[in-house]
């Protein structure tokens, strides 16, 4: 890497815009021979975009890919494995009920004599060759099964450099594995980059790129905000670089009259999801819970709703004890929750807002024969006060933009408001305009100045700084610190989450 | 006249119900045209007649395809409670008791198929399938394979017409679509059955026993199929295990034709009330058009196939 020759990899300024949001701005990109090069960035930076660009799983709206000096507007995934593009993912593509060899040479399989035969013992001796070229702990012809995930990884490296990969990314490769396994998988790259593969690492982990790489790149909202040589740079610069927005990125919201104790969380455990988890909320105050993606933010709101049962904790409102075995339970004792991923477990698709909206608010109802003329009064008083552009109530939720069904999600659990204590938003802005955020940080404080308590995870630190009265932070299932965020910087925020 | 009223011609034309409709006028037409004694009063009633049976297993049918679930057990249910009803008919003198027995003993068979599907966590499809054998090796076993004449005790229900003229047979039918149209669109456990349908997760993480709610829709279904069997055993006057047997495929074909997709979520009764009418219209013009019985079997194979091409298509240009 050290003479100047074109890099294999070029991604030349490349745009995806996904409706009103850039997840990639003009961002450049390139990779030798040879090389670790390594790609950092909060929740939602871009950085899987630009991986699943170069993997060929999604086309650039603008930009060009070129590889080994040939230039294409988009890849598909064949045209990249064809080109040496392979991608490590956590746990896919592995056929679980197959050998360790039958999986690298699947869909390309050693024929014997006979046609249509598979050959089994030339495949497990060419799979062992590679695999002890390699150095691995791994057997040809072990069941894929019983691997452990490091070894199922290694599996995918084999895999890779069986179809002659150039090229291997890495997505947060050591998130699935133990302290122990990971000097191994250091030891692996380096051998990899040493036979002049190049190699895309991605990891939340910023003292593992300071461990492995030779150049990193970092992306802020869409935006490449610069590559150094890992030798030229710190820890602290990455981080600064990271974070750091403009203060217009901030909302600026009325404080509220804060309340004695109102939400309790005690000891909240789940085996490898949620660690010993306590904090309290006030009345009127709004908890932010920030973590990067896996750190088990959701799973604990899971298990606060009753979506998920805690192996031990309780929960108190109100000075009362709960015990709540399911989001029914939940919703009767006054929780409600917005949940994260709004497609799956919100939507109510093919029905009308309507419908979408009154859900909720039927389950409240007594009795079994409903007014429809009342839910549609209800539902467009609702809709008018979250300000939810359509042409009319009996259409269809699917019809609405992103931020206008998040609005009528919101919408459902707002009819019956004074059965509510404790809100819940899991990412309540996600793919939600600039207008519709306003609108539902609004409409949080609101709920807030009535005595609400509210829980909001988020991705986005601006909303975490500006929206929240304390922030709790997860980090591997355990809430590791809980901070005023008056007090607090992104960067102080990030460097909490990844732990440097 | 204005564009309003164009765009509402626009949408009336582009509506599948519509759609059935004019179809089905047209089959009448052209039936009417070779046999012009289709269109007898007698004729029409023998129609309506012979659809009220399917109509009511219908009924219920798309209460489970809205919830995402299926019952194509539907026949062998009635083959059993039908035997059984006729089975005690013989020996008593009142009806009510058998007739209770009948229904209650379709209830829980419907019941059964929903249960074994919940708690098994394996798609109704394959539990209402290995009922299928459950249902006719017991009517087998206890009527020895052999028909259960109920020599004419009960005649009212299949037999009666009102004003001499319209079946009771198919005013029970509609009286069914009635209740079902009531259901899904006026009460919160119609509200229920379509959220569930359409996404349970979100169903469940909104407070809905999405597990209730399945089971309540097989007992209902299991209802009308009691009602089936029992108008059906009262017009035949007889019933044997293979009473009803192939019903399940019409009804579901009946619910698919009429906009109702096996994706669950969506649909209404009037859908499926004209599906049941092209079934029967067509299955009456084959007879008066003097078709092969075989084929006609054909024909309705070909038509579900075809109802499932048009709601595959109709998904397939919503999410392109």
């Amino acid at each position: 890497m050290s003479e100047k020759e074109t890099p294999f990899v070029c991604l030349k300024n490349i745009t995806k815009i996904y409706g009103f949001h850039k997840a990639l701005d003009n961002v450049s990109f390139d990779l030798n021979k040879g090389e670790v090069h390594c790609l950092v960035g909060e929740n939602g930076a871009g950085k899987s975009t630009l991986i699943k660009i170069l993997s060929g799983a999604i086309a650039p709206d603008v930009g060009e890919i070129c590889i080994d000096g040939q230039c294409f507007r988009s890849l598909t995934p064949r045209r990249a494995i064809e080109l040496g593009i392979s991608t490590v993912y956590q746990d896919a593509e592995l056929v679980d009920s197959l050998t360790v060899a039958d999986n690298i040479f699947l869909g390309s399989e050693l024929t014997s004599r006979a046609p249509f035969l598979v050959d089994k013992r030339s495949q497990i001796e060419r799979a062992q060759e590679i695999i002890s070229t390699l150095h691995l702990p791994l057997v040809a012809d072990m069941m894929v099964e019983e691997l452990s995930a490091s070894q199922r990884q290694m599996l995918q490296i084999t895999k890779a450099l069986y179809r002659k990969a150039k090229v291997i990314i890495m997505d947060e490769p050591t998130s699935s594995l133990g302290m122990e396994e990971k000097p191994a998988l250091m030891n692996i790259i380096r051998d990899l980059r040493n036979r002049g593969i190049g190699i895309i690492y991605i990891s939340h982990y910023l003292e593992e790129i300071f461990e492995i790489g030779d150049r990193v790149t970092i992306l802020k909202d869409g935006i490449n905000m610069g590559t150094y040589n890992i030798a030229d740079v710190d820890i602290e610069t990455v981080v600064q670089k990271m974070v750091g927005r403009e203060a217009s990125a901030f909302f600026s919201r009325r404080p509220v009259q804060i309340g004695e104790i109102q939400f309790e969380a005690k000891n909240i455990t789940k085996a490898n999801l949620v660690q010993d988890v306590s904090f309290s909320i006030r009345k009127g105050e709004i908890f932010g819970i920030g973590g990067l993606v896996g750190s088990g933010r959701s799973e604990l709101v899971h298990l606060l709703f009753g979506a998920m049962q805690p192996d031990s904790g309780e929960i108190w409102l109100r000075g009362k004890k709960l015990t709540i075995r399911s989001p029914e339970e939940a919703i009767r004792n006054g929780i409600a929750l917005i949940p994260e991923d709004r497609k799956r477990l919100a939507m109510l698709i093919g029905r009308s807002i309507v419908e979408n909206t009154a859900l909720i608010h039927n389950e409240f109802f007594r009795g079994s024969t409903l007014s429809r003329r009342e839910e549609q009064i209800l539902t467009s008083s609702i809709m008018k006060r979250l300000s939810v552009a359509m042409q009319s109530e009996l259409q269809t939720i699917e019809e609405l933009s992103g931020g206008n069904q998040q609005k009528v999600i919101i919408g459902r659990w707002l009819l019956d408001e004074g059965n509510f204590v404790l809100y819940i938003f899991d990412e309540p802005t996600k793919g939600v305009d600039i207008g519709a955020k306003e609108n539902i940080y609004e409409l949080m404080v609101k709920l807030a100045e009535k005595g609400k308590s509210i829980i909001m995870i988020s991705s986005s630190m601006p909303e975490l700084i500006s929206m929240s009265d304390r922030i709790g932070i997860m980090r591997h299932g355990r809430m590791i610190d809980i901070v005023e965020s008056r007090t607090v910087t992104e960067e102080d925020l990030i460097k909490r989450f990844i732990g440097v | 006249m204005n564009a309003q009223d164009r765009t509402t011609l626009k949408k009336l034309i582009k509506n599948q119900w519509f759609f059935l409709l004019v179809v089905e006028l047209g089959l009448a037409v052209i039936t009417g045209i070779v046999n012009p004694r289709f269109f007898s009063i007698s004729n029409i009633m023998n129609i309506l007649e012979q659809v009220a049976v399917l109509g009511i297993v219908s009924s219920g049918m798309t209460i489970l395809i809205i919830l995402g679930e299926i019952d194509i057990s539907a026949g062998a249910n009635i083959g059993l409670s039908s035997c059984i009803m006729a089975m005690l008919l013989q020996g008593s003198d009142s009806s009510f008791l058998p007739v209770l027995v009948g229904i209650s003993l379709a209830i829980g068979n419907s019941f059964l198929v929903g249960l074994t599907s919940e708690v098994f966590r394996a798609p109704s499809f394959i539990t209402s399938l290995a009922f299928i054998s459950v249902f006719q090796g017991i009517a087998l076993a206890i009527t020895k394979g052999s028909f259960q004449t109920i020599y004419g005790k009960f005649e009212t229900i299949g037999m009666a017409r009102f004003a001499q003229v319209l079946p009771l047979s198919f005013i029970i039918s509609i009286g069914a679509y009635l209740f079902v149209h009531f259901l899904l669109s006026y009460t919160k456990f119609g509200r229920r059955i379509y959220a569930v349908g359409s996404n349970p997760a979100a169903a469940y993480l909104s407070g809905i026993s999405v597990t209730k709610t399945k089971l309540a829709g097989f007992l209902l279904n299991g209802l009308f199929i009691g009602i089936a069997a029992t108008v059906l055993l009262s017009r035949i006057g007889a019933a044997q295990p293979s009473t009803g047997s192939g019903i399940e495929l019409r009804a579901i074909g009946a619910v698919v034709i009429g906009g109702t997709p096996l994706s669950g979520g969506k649909g209404r009764i009037i859908g499926t009330l004209l599906g049941v009418f092209l079934m029967g219209i067509i299955s009456n013009a084959l007879n008066m058009l003097r078709v092969n019985p075989y084929l006609q079997e054909v024909t309705f194979g070909f038509l579900i196939i075809a109802a499932l091409a048009v709601s595959a298509l109709s998904t397939y240009r919503e999410k392109s």
